[in-house]
């Protein structure tokens, strides 16, 4: 057997996480750990309005308590910051987002001023201190009811409808007029609900007035973005900004929009002098006024199918509310077109899209952001056109879906799936969860008077955008493509370290980076140092580094990948001429003395401590045509995108497409109402498999947070904008407790795209949602009962069969019978 | 996040403790396992000047039995009670605390904090009010016993004066054949009932010779149900008393709408609570052993 012939192959296999040892153990090093000299605490005064004028704001009475070290109001910072940037175009490019509230205060839980102070509870004291004075005004708490601007949130913009596109492919009004069958559906809604990251937002500043640099220890998920708003809102040199991570406990993506506080940090730190400036959140902010996820009305649908049930056309009007801030938004307007036929076949779709601000807590992206809500709105179209249609909803998906000879597939809209297999995934799913047997039981549990159902949830997880969208939103910004960046060296004394330009939050990117480096170098993961956290200073960030999207496989792999293949050129130019040989002779692995290159020919070797010390400190020896080897190698990897057709809305707009298939098996108690999950299977295809431990556990965390957002979770606000649902007693996030066993399966389709075929699957197409509304929906059809919400609950359930107050489908869907 | 500043008191003895009250007033609050307290205060909705400890008091916790009864020291953890065989005696004690929020406040919160708390959602005077349960008082004058009946006045209130605190729960074992159960629905693990159901019979046969059910969380304080009690007395479980039983409960329950649910849910939920809770309260007390378990979402 020859030496090539017995490399392990890392990658694919379910290496335990590197990471794991130091995390379990309590080792971690997070934001809140740190502790600096003369550090001070900042607490922020928040308004209890959702919509109220500033009358006054009095900070007399905090700064005079002994301890407190300055105050800030929003008036104060206006006058010495920009406005943060805008990504929408005019009208909602208009609005003038402040990290505090100026003139008025437009969400409960609105940070109105700040106090810094020698300790948190004087702080706390402090901030009790601040007299606000309040205006109340008219709140707008409703979507829809926001577009008739009625009470307006943003004079600036004139308008509540802070964005609008039509999305328009093929002839959908010829399709409809074709059509067999025309179905009906009046209104669907994606609930509000968020992500519970064990750490809460943590943000430590320190304007530094010796060289007017700004450096912060945090935990934004996407520090890069976040710096060219703070650049650009603080008026300082974005090189001057040095923003560090270290382990951050879950962000989901709720964690990218913290630059209004980051902000307010660093303005505190300069009013202080310098001296570093700790926020920590609590978590009854983070749940009024950290981010929450999109909630969505669809409204108007028309679906057009031929006499089989396929369906030819989708029209549709779809009102997203952002919240009083779009910040992060109007993204949300267009991401969600990356996913525009879901995993179905139609051809011609008109989806008007609007926008719109209302005076609830500003969105940002979470866990399957702004697809999810999309693919939630298709899968109840396909369930509701089966029922009507007398077609079984997995026979009407088998109908509808894409199909595996025609990828790579183009969408309406451009996009390129790159691989796939959803009639597989439907066979494997219905094998582990036994779907000929529940489909018995059912039949016999109903005889008895017992509701069970049975849903299907198929769904996509788009992964690596083209930041080219954005221009599909604001044909004026500034972005296209995709990039990441990776460091891959030989320190002085030959260890291999990889800096990557992620901050992870449970991904294990520490493992995989390992494995991708100890296959290129023939090594053992155990060899590799790997350095995640951000590090501006570290120099391996692009513009788009960070943890969010789905993409590390993809993009952050491919960077790692990258800059180890240019290691080991070089390691190879400077081996050959060292050992005297051709480098096609020379071979990687371990020897007696550690990792080492050899030469076939001759056996002599030098190992990685011989290279390095030539480099570094031998350097006499260093031949001069080997000058430019530095052992030290940055690779940038570029996503092969072009900017989309903004005019048609029209171009790829993401890499690679995992997808999840999940069944559930779901019983409504008839006396309690409460529904209860029996039987359940998670079925993931993301293409080429880099550590299964890690996809699975992948899986059971997006699973988990989906059948919370599902049965648990969801923010509520009363009509008067006071959020209801602000502590974890209200909002109860999901446990252990309240999870199903989860029946986990695997199917592979390499993705083209990607050069290990891999495809980025984090956030997960939020699945469990989809499935567990089909299961409801199945179960409930018989009842004359329409699942029109993504957030059902025993409370909700009752008063949908028992009320009849909510949910009724004779009120909500109407078929056209054409044949 | 962070309570308003407070002096903190160690007492040495529940004697001590009550002498501290006496002498620092309003403004001083005892401190138990934390578990209601704590939080208010960091959420400055309680702001005592004064705090006084009782939790190095020996002595203060401990489960005994004596005269055909039990009694629980105040300061008794929940868990400390669900891991006792001898608290096991009573069947609907042990689902009680057992399924109290989680294991971090099980492992503080205490039996006296929690019927001094007087929680319109607190599990322990909704079980122990199925049962015969005094409460032990002591205060500058010395030890009372105030039925629990008569303890709880109203929605966090007690019948204790401000220098007056819990010593001991004596709860009476019930005769052999009579058993109970206890079942709540629960969002989640840690959070207060949605409702819930505490039932304890006394079965003759098939006849049922004695009931007592309670409701919690749909009312200011737990609700003993009499029409229940009354539709069950002297029947046998037929489709029909349960039935009347459950409507009884539906129709006595007084709940408020909130995040839990709508005040009409709760009412049709409890009345289902109730008829699952006299099921397994028969079989316990025909001496069958079963599991209860709460209904979590
Ligand atoms: C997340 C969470 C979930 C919870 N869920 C539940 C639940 O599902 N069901 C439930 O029943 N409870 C629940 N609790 C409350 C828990 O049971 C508390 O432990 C209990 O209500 C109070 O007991 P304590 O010992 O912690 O009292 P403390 O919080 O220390 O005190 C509570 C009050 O009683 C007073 N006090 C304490 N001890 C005495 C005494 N011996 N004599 C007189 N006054 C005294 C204190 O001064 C204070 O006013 C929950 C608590 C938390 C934090």
């Amino acid at each position: 057997m020859g030496p090539e012939a017995a490399k392990k192959n890392w990658v694919g296999k379910p290496l335990p996480r590197k990471e794991e040892d130091r995390l379990l153990r309590g080792r971690g090093k997070f934001a809140d750990d740190i502790k600096l000299r003369e550090m001070l605490y900042l607490r922020f005064v928040r308004s209890p309005y959702a919509h109220a004028k500033i009358v006054s704001v009095d900070v007399s009475a905090a700064e005079a308590l002994p301890g407190v070290v300055a105050t800030l109001t929003g008036a104060e910072l206006a006058p010495q910051v920009q406005p943060f940037i805008e990504i929408a175009p005019d009208p909602g490019g208009k609005i003038k987002d402040y990290a505090l509230a100026v003139s008025k205060v437009r969400y409960q839980g609105e940070p109105v001023a700040a106090v810094v102070a020698e300790s948190p509870s004087l702080a706390d004291d402090a901030a009790e201190l601040i007299q606000v004075e309040y205006e109340a005004l008219d709140p707008v708490i409703d979507g829809e009811e926001a577009l008739k601007d009625a009470s307006i949130l943003h004079e600036e913009a004139g308008t509540n409808r802070v964005w609008r596109g039509v999305f328009e492919y093929g002839d959908a009004d010829k399709a409809l007029k074709e059509a067999a069958y025309v179905v009906n559906i009046d209104r669907m809604h994606f609930h509000r609900f968020s992500s519970t990251p064990l750490e809460n937002n943590v943000v430590i500043a320190q304007w530094d007035p010796k060289d007017e640099r700004i450096y912060y220890q945090c935990n934004n998920s996407f520090p890069s973005f976040a710096i060219q708003f703070l650049a650009a809102h603080l008026q300082v040199h974005i090189d001057r900004i040095r923003v560090q991570t270290s382990d951050i406990g879950g962000s989901f993506g709720i964690k990218i929009t913290t630059y209004p506080q980051m902000a307010v940090c660093a303005m505190a730190s300069k009013k202080a002098g310098g001296r570093p400036v700790k926020w920590v959140e609590t978590r009854s902010e983070h749940m009024t006024s950290s981010a929450h996820g999109n909630e969505r009305t669809f409204r108007d649908t028309r679906v057009a199918l031929d006499k089989n049930g396929v369906i030819t056309a989708i029209v549709s009007r779809h009102i997203d509310d952002c919240g009083a801030y779009p910040r992060y938004e109007p993204l949300g307007c267009v991401i969600w077109s990356q996913v525009f036929p879901g995993v179905y076949r139609f051809k011609n779709a008109r989806i008007d899209f609007s926008q719109a601000v209302t005076n609830k807590c500003p969105v940002g992206p979470n866990r399957g952001y702004s697809r999810m809500q999309h693919l939630w709105f298709l899968e109840r179209v396909v369930d509701i056109c089966a029922h009507e249609l007398g077609i079984p909803p997995d026979e009407m998906r088998l109908r509808n879906y894409i199909r595996p000879e025609e990828f790579p597939y183009t969408t309406p809209n451009g996009c390129v799936y790159d691989s796939g297999d959803y009639p597989k995934m439907l066979q494997v799913a219905k094998g582990l969860i036994g779907w000929d047997d529940w489909k018995k039981k059912q039949a016999e549990a109903r005889k008895q008077g017992r509701v069970i159902g049975i849903g299907i949830g198929t769904t996509l997880d788009s992964g690596t955008n083209n930041f080219g969208q954005s221009q599909i939103v604001n044909p004026g910004a500034p972005f296209s493509g995709n990039s990441q960046g990776a460091n891959c060296k030989l320190d002085i004394y030959g260890e291999v370290v990889v800096a990557v330009g992620s901050c992870p939050q449970g991904q294990g990117h520490e493992t995989t980076a390992a494995q991708v480096v100890a296959d290129v170098l023939n090594i053992h993961p155990d060899l590799i140092t790997v350095r995640t956290g951000f590090d501006t200073e570290r120099n391996v960030h692009t513009g788009f580094s960070g943890t969010y999207a789905s993409q590390f496989a993809v993009s952050g792999l491919s960077a790692v990948h990258g800059a180890a293949q240019k290691l080991k050129a070089e390691m190879k130019r400077l081996a050959s001429s060292v050992l005297n040989t051709k480098e096609d002779d020379l071979e990687f692995g371990a020897g007696a003395q550690g990792p080492e290159v050899r030469a076939r020919s001759t056996g002599k070797s030098i190992n990685y401590w011989g290279l390095a010390n030539i480099v570094n400190v031998n350097s006499a020896v260093l031949p001069v045509e080997m000058h430019d080897v530095t052992l030290n190698c940055r690779y940038i990897w570029r996503a092969p995108f072009k900017v989309p057709d903004t005019v048609k809305k029209y171009g790829s707009l993401t890499l690679t497409y995992a997808s999840q298939l999940h069944i559930a098996v779901l019983e409504i108690d008839r006396e309690t109402f409460i529904p209860r999950i029996l039987d359940y299977v998670a079925v993931d295809d993301c293409g080429t498999v880099i550590n299964p431990g890690i996809v699975e556990g992948q899986v059971y965390g997006a699973t988990a947070h989906g059948i919370g957002a599902a049965l648990m979770e969801t923010c509520v606000y009363d009509a008067v904008g006071n959020m209801l649902t602000s502590t974890f007693s209200d909002y109860t996030p999901i446990t252990a407790m309240n999870m199903p066993k989860v029946k986990y399966g695997h199917t592979e389709t390499p993705s083209p795209h990607s050069y290990s075929g891999a495809k980025g699957m984090g956030e997960g197409g939020a699945a469990p949602i989809h499935t567990v509304s089909a299961a409801l929906q199945d179960a409930l059809f018989a009842d004359g009962i329409f699942i029109d919400d993504s957030f059902n609950n025993a409370d909700s359930l009752f008063r949908a069969m028992v009320g009849k107050e909510i949910s009724q489908a004779k009120q909500l869907v109407r078929v056209e019978r054409r044949t | 996040m962070y309570p308003r500043a407070f002096h903190y008191h160690r007492a040495g003895s529940l004697t001590e403790a009550v002498t501290m009250l006496s002498q620092l007033g309003d403004d001083a609050k005892l401190l138990a396992g934390g578990q209601s307290l704590i939080p208010l205060m960091k959420l400055r909705f309680a702001n005592p000047g004064h705090l006084v400890d009782l939790n190095f008091i020996s002595g203060t916790s401990y489960i005994q039995e004596e005269d055909g009864g039990l009694r629980f020291g105040a300061l008794t953890r929940h868990a400390e009670i669900a891991d006792s065989a001898l608290a096991a005696k009573i069947p609907i004690v042990h689902d009680c605390a057992a399924g109290i929020a989680d294991v971090q406040v099980r492992n503080r919160g205490t039996i006296g904090g929690s019927l001094a708390e007087a929680d319109p959602s607190g599990d322990w005077a909704v079980v122990l009010m199925t049962l015969a349960t005094e409460v032990r008082c002591l205060g500058t004058n010395g030890e009372r016993t105030v039925p629990l009946a008569g303890f709880v006045k109203d929605a966090y209130t007690t019948a204790l004066a401000h220098d007056e605190l819990v010593s001991e729960v004596r709860v009476k074992i019930p005769a052999k054949g009579s058993g109970g159960a206890y079942i709540a629905f629960k969002r989640s693990a840690p959070v207060y009932p949605t409702a819930s159901a505490a039932v304890q019979l006394t079965m003759d046969g098939d006849v049922c010779k004695d009931a007592a059910i309670v409701l919690g969380c749909v009312g200011l304080t737990a609700i003993k149900v009499t029409d229940a009690e009354v539709a069950l007395r002297g029947h046998s479980f037929t489709d029909k008393a349960i039935k009347a039983a459950m409507e009884a409960a539906s129709a006595a329950a007084d709940p408020q709408s909130d995040m839990r649910g709508s005040a009409d849910y709760k009412r049709t939920l409890v009345g289902a609570l109730v008829k699952r809770a006299i099921e397994a309260a028969s079989h316990r007390a025909r001496g069958e052993q079963v599991e209860v378990s709460h209904i979590y979402a």
